[in-house]
Parts: C-alpha cells; sequence; structure tokens
C-alpha cells in the first residue's frame, strides 16, 4: 500500500481557526492543496453511471481533480464535451427557445397538455442584466417558490442548488414547465436524433440521469404538495431532440423513477462518505505537490500507488463519463479484470474476477471452488467447443 | 451624438488619406498586387465615409442617394479599370439603406419587440435583403451612445423592450423609441402576445403581396407551426399555409392572453415613466454596473 506525502499544511484550515469536521478535514487532506472541483449536472450523472465505485465515490466526495491526477500519471483522458458538439446543441437549443420558446410551449401543449391560457415565459438566465450565481439562483428560488399555475408556465434557464459532499452544485435545467394542475415537468434539450421514435439508448440514458438530476434539485427545492402529500414535481420528465433527419423539434416523455433512486442513494453515499474512508489510512492523499507555479512535483509512480489504494470498478462505460478511465482501464487489464472487457462479460461469469482464473477452470486447471462449479463446467463445455471449431487448446 | 460620430468620420478621413498616400506610393514603386490590396481597403473606407455620413444626414432618402452618387473623383485615372469595387459583404442582396434603417423597416412591419434573427428574416422576407445579426448588437450600443449624447436628436431610435419586473433591456429585444412605452415593457405573457401580434402582421403583410416570395411563406409557416389551429391539416408545405387561416387562429389565441398581459404592461409602464429618458429607452443598468458605481 503506498502512501504519499502528507501535505505540510492541510488546505482551508488557516492556523488559529478551531478544528474541523473530521470527516471534512479528511476529505480535504485527500485532496490536498487544489481547490476542489465543483459539480455540475454532468458530474453528478456521472456519479450514478457507476455507482459501485469506491474511487469515484471517495474522489467525488472530496472534490479532487480527477483529470489532473490522470494527466500526472502519464494517462490523461481526451474527456470533454467537443466544441462541435457543443455548439451544435447551442443551436439546437436555440432553435426550439427562438420567439420566446414558441416551439416548445407547442410540444408541451401537446405532451403535457397545457391549457391555452398557460404561456407565461420567464427567462431566468439573467436577473435584470447581472449573471452572477448566487443573484440568479436567489431569484430563482424567490420565483420558484412563488410561482402560481394561473401566472406562471415556463421558466428559462434556471438556476437551481444541489448539496454534493457538504459543498453546493449550481445546476441549470433548460427549461422547467409548471402545468396548471401545479405539477411541475423539467425540460431538457438534447441535439442527438430521435430516428423513427428511436434514439441511441446511451444518449437517452444519459439524458435521463440528467434530468433525474434536476428533478432530484428541484424537489428538493419545492418539496411535497402540503396537502396530499404527493411530490410537486413530476417523476416524468420532456425530452426534446431533433426529429429524424431535420432541424424540427420533437418532445418524448422519459420515466425518471430508476434514476433518481439511483441519484438519490449515491449521494446519500457521499454524504455518509466516513464510513467509506474508514477502509483507508489516514495518511493517505491525492494531494500533487505543486511547485509556486501550480507544477506538480509528487513522483507519479507514488500518486498511482495513492490512488490504487481505493478500489475502482472499471467497465468499458467508464469512457464516457469519467475522467480517470485510462488508469483505471490499464490497471484493470493489468489485473486481467472480467470488468474490462464490458459488464455483460462480468455478469456472464459471475463471480470470477479474472481472466486468468477464467482461463485456468476453463483449462480444468483450476480446482473449482464449490459455488463456482456450474460456471466452471460452463467453461469447460466452451473450451472444448472452440478446440473442436478452431483445432485450437485455449 | 454629433461629438462622437464625427469623431469616427475624421477617423475615417485620415485613414482614406493615409490609404490615398499608400496607393500612390505603391503605384510609382509598380507594385500591382500591393497597389490593388491598398485600393480595396481605400475603397472600403470610403464606403465607411458614406455610411457615417449618411447615418448623420437623417433623412433616408439622402442616404440614398449619398451612396449612389458614388466618388468617380476617386478613381485615379493612371488605372482606372483595376479599381473594381468589392461588393460590400456587410450589406448583401443590394439594399443600400443603413442597417438601422433596416432594422426600422422591419419592425415597423412587426409593431412589437422582437429579437434580431427574427428581424433580419423579416426583412429578408419583405425587403428582398438581409444582414447579419451579429451586426445588430453594436447597433443597439451606437444608438443609445447617440441618444445619450444629444437626446431626440434623431427622429427615432432602434432602443431596448425592458422588463416588466427590473426595467433592464430584456434579453436580445429590439424595439422602436416612437412607440408607446406600453409595447416595450415585457412581462411574463408578452413574449407569446408579441408573437401572436407579429404573426398577424406578417401574415397581413403576405396578404397585401400578390406574388408572396418564398422567403415570406416560409416565415408564415414558422409562425404558424407553434398557433393552434393554424396550420392546414397534416400537410407542413409553406405553400399551403393560408394567411386568413394563420390570421383567424393567432386573434383566437390573443384573445385569451390580451386582458392579463395589458394589465402587466400598464403597471410596468407606469413604473418605467419615473425613469430618466435614456434609462426609458435603454433599460436601467445591471446590478454589477450600480455595484461598481457604488464602490468608485
Amino acid at each position: 500500500m503506498t502512501v504519499g506525502e502528507p501535505p505540510s499544511q492541510p488546505p482551508g484550515q488557516p492556523p488559529g481557526q478551531p478544528p474541523r469536521d473530521p470527516v471534512e478535514a479528511r476529505l480535504d487532506f485527500l485532496r490536498g492543496r487544489a481547490m476542489p472541483v465543483n459539480h455540475d449536472a454532468r458530474t453528478i450523472s456521472a456519479l450514478a453511471a457507476n455507482p459501485g465505485c469506491p474511487r469515484r465515490a471517495l474522489m467525488d466526495a472530496a472534490g479532487v481533480h480527477k483529470h489532473e491526477i490522470a494527466k500526472h500519471v502519464g494517462l490523461p483522458a481526451p474527456y470533454g464535451l467537443s466544441p462541435f458538439a457543443r455548439s451544435r446543441g447551442n443551436a439546437f437549443e436555440a432553435l426550439v427557445k427562438d420567439d420566446s420558446a414558441s416551439l416548445l410551449l407547442a410540444l408541451l401543449r401537446q405532451h403535457i397538455g397545457l391549457d391555452i391560457a398557460s404561456a407565461h415565459y420567464e427567462d431566468l438566465s439573467r436577473v435584470g442584466a447581472g449573471e452572477s450565481t448566487n443573484l440568479r439562483h436567489a431569484r430563482t428560488r424567490q420565483k420558484l417558490l412563488g410561482a402560481d399555475p394561473g401566472t406562471h408556465t415556463m421558466f428559462d434557464h434556471p438556476l437551481l442548488r444541489l448539496k454534493v459532499g457538504g459543498r453546493y452544485a449550481f445546476l441549470e435545467p433548460d427549461l422547467l414547465a409548471l402545468h396548471h394542475s401545479g405539477r411541475w415537468y423539467v425540460v431538457e434539450v438534447k441535439s442527438f436524433a430521435i430516428i423513427d421514435g428511436q434514439a441511441d439508448p446511451e444518449k437517452v440514458a444519459a439524458a435521463a440521469i440528467q434530468s433525474a438530476v434536476y428533478v432530484h434539485a428541484l424537489r428538493d427545492l419545492l418539496g411535497t404538495d402540503p396537502s396530499t402529500g404527493a411530490n410537486l414535481v413530476h417523476h416524468e420528465t420532456i425530452l426534446v431532440a431533433p426529429e429524424n433527419f431535420a432541424n424540427k423539434p420533437a418532445a418524448a416523455k422519459l420515466d425518471v423513477r430508476k434514476q433518481l433512486g439511483v441519484i438519490r442513494r449515491q449521494l446519500n453515499r457521499i454524504a455518509s462518505v466516513e464510513s467509506l474512508l474508514d477502509a483507508y489510512p489516514e495518511d493517505l492523499t491525492f494531494d500533487l505537490d505543486p511547485d509556486p507555479d501550480g507544477r506538480p512535483r509528487r513522483a507519479p509512480g507514488e500518486l498511482r500507488g495513492a490512488v490504487e489504494t481505493v478500489p475502482a470498478n472499471y467497465a468499458p462505460e467508464c469512457l464516457a463519463t469519467c475522467e480517470l478511465c485510462f488508469v483505471c482501464r490499464d490497471e484493470a487489464r493489468a489485473h486481467g479484470d472480467t470488468g474490462a472487457l464490458g459488464k455483460k462479460v462480468r455478469e456472464d461469469l459471475g463471480g470470477i474476477e479474472t481472466v486468468p482464473q477464467a482461463l485456468g477452470l476453463a483449462r480444468g486447471a483450476l480446482a473449482p471452488a464449490p459455488e463456482r462449479e456450474e460456471i466452471a463446467v460452463k467453461l469447460r463445455h466452451a473450451a472444448q467447443v472452440w478446440e473442436q471449431l478452431t483445432g485450437q487448446a485455449v | 451624438m454629433i461629438g462622437s460620430v464625427a469623431e469616427t468620420i475624421e477617423a475615417i478621413e485620415r485613414r482614406i488619406d493615409e490609404l490615398r498616400v499608400a496607393v500612390r506610393e505603391a503605384v510609382l514603386a509598380g507594385d500591382t498586387a500591393l497597389a490593388t490590396a491598398q485600393r480595396a481597403q481605400l475603397s472600403r473606407a470610403e464606403q465607411a465615409w458614406e455610411a457615417e455620413l449618411a447615418a448623420i444626414a437623417e433623412p433616408p432618402r439622402s442616404a440614398q442617394l449619398t451612396q449612389r452618387a458614388r466618388p468617380a473623383q476617386f478613381i485615379e485615372p493612371a488605372q482606372p479599370a483595376q479599381l473594381t469595387l468589392p461588393a460590400q459583404p456587410a450589406a448583401p442582396a443590394g439594399s443600400l439603406l443603413p442597417l438601422r434603417e433596416q432594422v426600422y423597416e422591419a419592425l415597423s412591419l412587426l409593431q412589437v419587440p422582437a429579437a434580431p434573427k427574427l428581424i433580419a428574416t423579416v426583412h429578408e422576407a419583405f425587403f428582398g435583403s438581409t444582414f447579419p445579426t451579429t451586426r445588430v448588437t453594436s447597433l443597439k450600443r451606437d444608438e443609445e451612445r447617440s441618444f445619450r449624447a444629444a437626446p431626440f436628436a434623431r427622429p427615432y431610435y432602434i432602443c431596448a423592450a425592458l422588463s416588466a419586473d427590473y426595467l433592464a433591456p430584456s434579453r436580445g429585444l429590439l424595439a422602436v423609441s416612437t412607440w408607446p412605452l406600453e409595447r416595450r415593457m415585457i412581462g411574463s405573457l408578452s413574449p407569446r402576445v408579441d408573437f401572436l401580434t407579429a404573426a398577424i402582421r406578417v401574415a397581413e403583410a403576405i396578404e397585401r403581396i400578390p406574388e408572396p416570395p418564398s422567403a415570406a411563406r416560409q416565415l408564415l409557416q414558422r409562425f404558424a407551426q407553434s398557433i393552434p389551429g393554424a396550420m392546414p391539416g397534416a400537410s407542413t408545405a409553406p405553400a399551403t399555409v393560408k394567411p386568413a387561416t394563420v390570421k383567424d387562429a393567432a386573434a383566437a389565441e390573443l384573445t385569451v392572453h390580451t386582458d392579463a398581459d395589458d394589465r402587466a404592461r400598464r403597471e410596468a409602464a407606469e413604473r418605467a415613466r419615473q425613469l430618466k429618458q435614456p434609462e426609458q429607452l435603454f433599460g436601467t443598468a445591471s446590478f454589477r454596473e450600480i455595484a461598481r458605481e457604488a464602490g468608485e
């Protein structure tokens, strides 16, 4: 177990200050001297993408700059949204929201049955002419808490807030719609196409989880109906995307109850990070030991050792959601983890953790434990079929 | 206004003088490539000068005339054939009017505050020329500067629509200073009301033209798509959208919203009347600006 040199002075704890919450102090120590990373809808959705990964959970709770770490150990991920995708997304959103979101209003009337009188539109992307985050959030709170279905319908770019690991993350849904019945809908505009009623399942899943983050944050703010106890925010969200091969927007409803469950669990896990921390040595840190110019001085090998102290749960899906993906992939391949071949393979091989183990069982070289008896038979059968077909031993 | 405009004109005049010297030197040196390049720059500078002049000399007709009476005296006798005037990239399709007048024309047709994109589309559909919307951003700033330097020196200004809550400029919307203040107030229903009103104005404008151009029909279809009952059945071809149907459908929805919207606008306009003239036209300053001023 390799553990890094502790930073000479823990960050965020000026001398003379009263001692801080021990969990927070440990998280600060884990992060080292860097400022914590701010979460946004994308990073919170990514939390839910691989809920079984202790490495990610711990690093996100501490607000560690995963990208910087990956870069310093020599395996940076080409992570982030392509500028082309970004400008395409912005252009499509502008189209949908042109003329005060008239196209979007038509879609909402069709899909959630807004009545004709509900055509109010409020732009919350600025307060007056100001754009400060706190001001915008305060304005959003004031507007949403005081919203009346008779005089409010659409809220463009509100700024919500959600507590993640002790810090607030600001979230900006594309649009919120208030139905005249008093229920709220989260509207997400995406630029991937819905062709013949079908869209890329991965992208839809990502959109669903992102919308679920907004639903969660909005429920956090609005709570439940005091008279009926029902949630004021609907668990169905509205996805707006281009239809077929034209740029014409179409809408679809997404049920995000499952994603909400995952997010809630993951956020609780971050909140109860204490138990996760207990498993690791107290002097574990991901500090980069930057020189006065911000250049990391810590030995990459040592940092990698610290990273590997916390186990990862790598799957190829991580490549789309995590900055550390190449580090974990490299590690998973070196260990021959079955997970590196995909979640499907790992599930099919139920309980067998490495490729050499699987091969050993298939060749009959390893004696299977009683609980692996069944899978060992299947593997030996597969090896026989392989040998008959190719004439080569496994 | 006069101060700032005169200053820009003077800067352009200095630049023109410099460019003439540069052209002469290039011709004398026998460097035809450089001479051509300098001439192109010179002619652009002259066009900019004409445009500025037109902006000062307000009446729109004179703006056209000064543009047409292009300066034959600037053509140097040595190589008259080479002086091909580059097409003005900012105003394609032959519009001779300055940008502010094009915006004014389109807004006068719509009669409601509109975003630059819609203004450009309307101008293309009904006046046969369009302009890049990016230029409109600086237009509002120029108008404000001009108004603050010499208030009401021009018959109209392209100004802002104001959000009803903070009376700050409503994002991206342009309006005309001569409109009633109520029309420039944007409450929560106003975007929809303005959209429907614009649809009616566009439909009426199309009815007045015997053979409406396809750009106009497409614009009408764009409106019709988001007004209930305005599209003729399942067909989405622009040619099948009837102006009368769009007008009726928009008017029907408008009756639902008008009362509430009028109230909100009147109330906001009452408050706006207490502002100083420039703020009435261009909106109150941002919180950041106020904070900065307070800090100083």
